[in-house]
């Protein structure tokens, strides 16, 4: 407390809390949209919205959440103007443990430090923004806040309004039908 | 009911996920730890699940962002504060 006395209050503007956040708000509407130019256009979109909502945020608040929040609605529109490809990942159930279970019975799986390298070190970064970008909308959102920008499920419920629950499950199914998307990826490129 | 002085296989797999995000209160994190520091296979699931984490994580990272993108911005909000003060 006593460190507070005497020293000058600052409280950070909107582009102080805005600039450190562009980086993922990038990535992560690349995740969502996978298209470079939509995702470039869609967060500047969002940092105008923002500016202009900037009255509405309440101070002292997650004002990461909150921007994000902007974004993924963003995002959604562009998808909903869109009506776009057809989802290319299966609306099934997928086991737990996926890609660990091909991996072993493919023969592949190696108990060392690093046992995903063989099939995900070989993967370029723009398959694995594919295989995002393909998964059926809830989960994709979820999953882009959660592997971009390393959001606590409390935060990625703010981000998307809605329940802390509803993040859990979707989180616990998207990481499956990610990893069967990342399998077949690899099935296509060997 | 999990017997809460210790988990087994099931109790523990069943957390996995939230424990691999730092999500389980504090005595759960505990007795899956404990778990795994004593079951070689659940051990062996968790470290993948982790390096899966870790890779796809890592690769998102290294997405490139167009640099002009800051300055973009960063016009695109000075225009607007001239046009809205």
């Amino acid at each position: 407390m006593s460190e507070a006395i005497g020293t000058a209050v600052h409280d950070p503007t909107f582009e102080e809390q805005l600039s450190p956040l562009l980086a993922p708000a990038y990535r992560a509407a690349r995740s969502l949209l996978g298209d470079r130019t939509e995702a470039e256009d869609v967060v500047q979109e969002a940092a105008l919205l923002a500016f202009r909502a900037y009255d509405s945020f309440a101070p002292g608040t997650n004002f990461r959440a909150w921007f994000f929040r902007i974004l993924t609605n963003c995002c959604y529109g562009r998808h909903r103007q869109r009506r776009r490809r057809p989802q290319t990942v299966e609306f099934e159930d997928v086991p737990d443990l996926y890609l660990y279970t091909m991996m072993q019975q493919a023969g592949m799986y190696t108990d060392n430090a690093n046992p995903a390298a063989a099939v995900l070190g070989k993967m370029e970064v723009e398959e694995i923004v594919a295989a995002i970008d393909a998964l059926p909308e809830e989960y994709r959102a979820v999953a882009a806040l959660y592997f971009v920008e390393d959001f606590s499920y409390e935060e990625i419920a703010q981000a998307l309004d809605c329940p802390v629950g509803t993040v859990r499950s979707r989180l616990h199914r998207g990481r499956k039908l990610l990893q069967q998307a990342l399998w077949k990826a690899a099935g296509e490129r060997a | 009911m999990s017997d809460l002085s210790h988990f087994d296989c099931e109790a523990t797999f069943r957390r996995l996920n939230d424990y691999l995000d730092r999500m389980l209160p504090p005595e759960e994190q505990r007795l899956v730890e404990q778990h795994l520091a004593d079951c070689v296979t659940c051990a062996r699931e968790y470290r993948f699940e982790q390096n899966v984490l870790d890779h796809i994580r890592g690769a998102l990272r290294r997405l490139d962002v167009p640099p002009h993108l800051l300055r973009k911005v960063s016009e695109q909000l000075e225009t607007a504060r001239k046009q809205d003060p």
